[in-house]
C-alpha cells in the first residue's frame, strides 16, 4: 500500500494488536433456564401476555413489564420467515461453509429466533421453508448447542 | 413547561472520507474541528459546551475518545461530554444542554476509523451476548435478512436497490468528502455476484475513516454571527426492541415516531439526508418520514458513498444544514441511526428563517 | 430427523447458570507520518520530538499537533532530544497474574525527564540497579539496542514511550542527583 505525502511516495506500515478477554457471564432466572433447556435439547419460550417470546426475555419488549418465568417448550421445528445467503462465512460464523442466516419462527412461538440454516445451496432456502434443529452431540448450555437448522425431513 | 429555546447550526465541516487513513483519528479530526469553528466565527475559548460521539471498539483502544479531546484544545479546562454513539446523539445532548440559560454555543463532533478492525467481528460484540454474539451475526448478514423481508413484502425490487446505489454514487461525485463515487450502470451492478444474498457489493456501505464537526448556537448568538442559520425546528430519537425477530424489519416505527415528534410531517421537506446504510433501507426510511418523490434524497451520496461510523449520522445533519445555509433551501431533514437494521433512529428537522 | 428419545441426550442434573465467551479482536493500525519519522530516527539511535513554537512543550513521540495551542505540527517543528536525563517519578509494579500478564517479578517503571531541550519518556524500564535504589533525582542514560538488533516494527501511533525494540531502558550514570526543585513542575 502506498500513499503520496508531501510529494513523497511512502509505503504504508501498520502495527497490529490483539484484544482478548475471557468473559464469564451469569445467566439469571430466564436465560439460565433457556440455555439449560438447550443443553437438554429443548427450546423454551416465555409467556408474555398472550404471546410466547423466543428467545425468552426477562421483560416484555412491548411494555417493559417484568415477565414471570412461565416457560413454554417450542419447536424443534419451525418456519423460515426471512433469510440471507452467506457465501463467505467469517471465522465467527456458526458454519464454515456457505449457509443461510435466518429468522425462524418455531412452532408454538410468536417471535422469530436468529440462527443458521444449512441447506447446502442458496436455491434450497426460501421464506416459508420448514426447518428443524440439528443438535450438537456435546452441549454446554449455549445457543450453538443447536449446531444449525436443517430442512425438515432431511436426515441429520 | 417553558418553551424550548431556538438552536441553530452555524458551522460544520467534514473530513475527506478514506478507506484507510494514514493519519490518526485525532490528526484528521484536528482540521475538521478548526474548520467548523472558523465557519461559525465563534472563538474556540468561547464555546460553552463540547460533546463528542465515538466508539473505542472501532479502533480497539480504550479511552481513544479521551485522546480525541486533544483535537478540541481542552486547556484551560472545558465543559465536555461524550456518547458512545454517532455524533448525531452528541448533537442531541448539546441541544438539550443549550436549553439551559447559561451558555449559548456548543461544539459537537463525531469521528471514527473503521479500517483498523474487522467490522464483521466487532459489531457482533454489541449484540445480545447470549443469543446473537455467539453466532457471530454481523451487520451485513442481518441487513441482508431485512432486505429479503422487504423483497418478500413487495416493497422493493433488487433493481430499485441498484438504482439507489447508482444514484447515490453518481450524486456523490459532487461531494468532495465522499469516498465511493462514479457513474455505475444498473444492469452491470445487477450482474455482480451476491455478497450476502440479496445484497450485492453496491448495496453495502464502504468501510470508511472520517469525522464531522458541527457548531450550535442559541438564537441571539446565531443571529449575531451567522447570515443564514439552519434552525433546529425539531429533534427526537426513538429505539425499538433489540431482538430482530421481535420487530417488523420492513418498517421503521421508531423513525416514524421520532419524525412525528420532530415535526417532519408538519410541512413539506425539500431535501432529506438519511443514514440508509444499505440500499433497501432508503425506502423504509422514506415511508417512515412520509417523503414523496418530490424530495431530494441524499444529494451528498449518503452512507453508501462514505460510511464513517460514529460520524455518518452527524454528517447527514451537517449536509441537511448545508442545504439551508449554502443551498438556499427552506426545510430539510437529517437522520441518524444506531443498532441493527434501523433499531434506533434520530430525526432532526431544519429550517431557514 | 430429530430424535426425541432420551437415550443420547446429555442431560445434567444441575441447571446451567454461567456462560463463557472468549472475545478476540485483531486490529491493524496504519502508522501515522510523524511516528514513521520517529521510528526511522530510532533506528539511527536518535530520539526526535516536535516542539510547539507557541507554548514550547516538547511532544515525544511526535503527534503532528499541539493540543494546548491547537495548531498542527510537522517536520519544521522537529527537534533532536538528549538521550540522558533524570528520573522524576517511578513506581514498582508487583505483577498480578491476570490473563495476558507476562511479568512474574516486581519491576520498575519510571518517568524520565530528558536533558535540554527536554521531553519526557514515561513507563521506562530502569536497569543495572537494584529496584530499591531507584529514586527521583537519579541521573540516567539510555540503553540502546545494538544497531543491528534495533526493531521498530512494534512502534505504532499509541505506543507512547514503549520503545523497547530499540531503546531498552535507562541505567544510572553515577552523576550526582538532580535537586528536586529543578524538576518539581515536570514530574508526571
Amino acid at each position: 500500500m502506498q500513499c503520496v505525502l508531501l510529494g513523497v511516495v511512502t509505503e504504508l506500515r501498520a502495527t497490529t494488536h490483539t484484544i482478548e478477554f475471557p468473559y464469564t457471564r451469569t445467566l439469571g432466572p430466564v436465560i439460565g433456564p433457556f440455555l439449560t433447556g438447550l443443553r437438554d435439547r429443548r427450546i423454551l419460550g416465555i409467556r408474555a401476555g398472550d404471546r410466547v417470546l423466543v428467545p425468552p426475555l426477562e421483560y416484555d419488549p412491548e411494555n417493559g413489564n417484568s415477565l414471570e418465568p412461565d416457560f413454554v417448550e417450542v419447536g424443534p421445528a419451525g418456519t423460515v420467515t426471512s433469510w440471507a445467503w452467506i457465501s463467505k462465512p467469517t471465522r465467527k460464523h456458526p458454519l464454515d461453509r456457505p449457509f443461510a442466516f435466518a429468522l425462524i419462527k418455531l412452532d408454538g412461538a410468536d417471535t422469530a429466533l436468529v440462527h443458521a440454516v444449512d441447506t447446502g445451496s442458496m436455491d434450497a432456502v426460501h421464506t416459508g421453508l420448514r426447518v428443524t434443529a440439528r443438535w450438537r452431540d456435546e452441549r454446554k448450555g449455549r445457543i450453538d448447542d443447536i449446531e444449525c437448522f436443517v430442512p425438515e425431513g432431511d436426515g441429520t | 413547561m417553558a418553551a424550548l429555546k431556538d438552536v441553530a447550526i452555524i458551522g460544520y465541516a467534514q473530513a475527506r472520507n478514506e478507506r484507510r487513513a494514514q493519519a490518526t483519528e485525532v490528526q484528521f479530526l484536528f482540521p475538521v474541528i478548526n474548520e467548523a469553528l472558523e465557519m461559525s466565527k465563534i472563538p474556540r475559548r468561547e464555546i460553552g459546551f463540547t460533546c463528542a460521539g465515538s466508539c473505542d471498539y472501532l479502533s480497539g483502544q480504550t479511552f481513544a475518545f479521551v485522546m480525541n479531546l486533544e483535537a478540541v484544545g481542552a486547556w484551560p479546562p472545558i465543559s465536555e461530554s461524550h456518547v458512545e454513539m454517532d455524533g448525531a446523539w452528541a448533537l442531541y445532548e448539546a441541544w438539550v444542554r443549550l436549553q439551559h440559560e447559561d451558555i449559548d454555543t456548543a461544539l459537537v463532533f463525531g469521528s471514527g476509523k473503521s479500517s483498523p478492525g474487522p467490522p464483521a467481528e466487532i459489531f457482533p460484540l454489541q449484540m445480545d451476548p447470549y443469543t446473537l454474539t455467539p453466532l457471530g451475526l454481523d451487520p451485513v448478514s442481518i441487513a441482508a435478512i431485512q432486505g429479503r423481508a422487504l423483497l418478500d413484502a413487495g416493497k422493493v425490487t433488487e433493481r430499485q436497490m441498484a438504482e439507489i446505489a447508482a444514484r447515490s454514487r453518481r450524486d456523490a461525485m459532487k461531494n468532495p468528502y465522499a469516498q465511493v463515487t462514479g457513474d455505475f450502470d444498473v444492469d452491470e451492478l445487477l450482474a455482480q455476484p451476491y455478497i450476502a444474498a440479496p445484497l450485492r457489493m453496491h448495496d453495502i456501505p464502504p468501510i470508511s475513516d472520517g469525522a464531522c464537526a458541527v457548531v450550535l448556537a442559541t438564537a441571539e448568538k446565531a443571529r449575531e454571527v451567522c447570515e443564514r442559520p439552519a434552525w433546529i425546528r425539531g429533534i427526537d430519537h426513538r429505539i425499538e426492541a433489540h431482538q430482530p425477530g421481535m420487530r417488523d424489519l420492513t418498517t421503521s416505527v421508531s423513525t416514524r415516531l421520532a419524525g412525528d415528534a420532530a415535526g417532519a410531517r408538519s410541512a413539506p421537506i425539500e431535501v432529506a439526508e438519511l443514514s440508509a446504510t444499505f440500499t433497501h433501507q432508503e425506502p423504509i426510511l422514506c415511508e417512515a418520514l412520509g417523503l414523496g418523490d418530490d424530495v431530494a434524497i441524499n444529494p451528498s451520496g449518503g452512507a453508501l458513498a462514505a460510511n464513517p461510523v460514529m460520524a455518518v449520522g452527524l454528517a447527514r445533519i451537517a449536509e441537511a444544514a448545508k442545504q439551508i445555509v449554502e443551498g438556499g433551501h427552506g426545510r430539510t431533514v437529517g437522520h441518524a441511526t444506531s443498532g441493527m437494521c434501523l433499531q434506533q433512529n434520530l430525526v432532526c428537522v431544519l429550517e431557514s428563517d | 430427523m430429530t430424535d426425541t428419545a432420551d437415550t443420547d441426550t446429555v442431560q445434567g442434573d444441575e441447571p446451567v447458570t454461567m456462560m463463557e465467551y472468549f472475545m478476540s479482536l485483531r486490529y491493524s493500525d496504519v502508522v501515522s507520518p510523524p511516528v514513521m519519522r520517529f521510528r526511522d530516527a530510532l533506528l539511527e539511535g536518535r530520539l526526535i520530538a516536535q516542539q510547539c513554537p507557541i507554548c514550547k512543550l516538547v511532544y515525544v513521540p511526535p503527534k503532528g499537533y499541539c493540543p494546548i495551542d491547537t495548531i498542527e505540527l510537522d517536520e519544521r517543528n522537529e527537534i533532536q532530544l538528549a538521550d540522558r536525563g533524570t528520573v522524576t517519578n517511578f513506581t514498582v509494579v508487583t505483577p498480578v497474574q491476570y490473563y495476558g500478564q507476562k511479568e512474574t517479578e516486581p519491576f520498575v517503571r519510571a518517568s524520565i525527564l530528558l536533558d535540554p531541550p527536554g521531553g519526557m519518556l514515561i513507563l521506562q524500564d530502569v536497569v543495572d540497579v537494584p529496584i530499591d535504589e531507584v529514586r527521583p533525582g537519579m541521573r540516567v542514560e539510555a540503553v540502546w539496542a545494538p544497531k543491528d538488533e534495533r526493531d521498530v516494527d512494534e512502534i505504532g501511533n499509541r505506543s507512547g514511550s514503549a520503545l523497547d525494540g530499540s531503546l531498552r531502558g535507562f541505567r544510572p550514570t553515577g552523576e550526582p542527583d538532580t535537586p528536586a526543585d529543578a524538576f518539581s513542575d515536570k514530574v508526571w
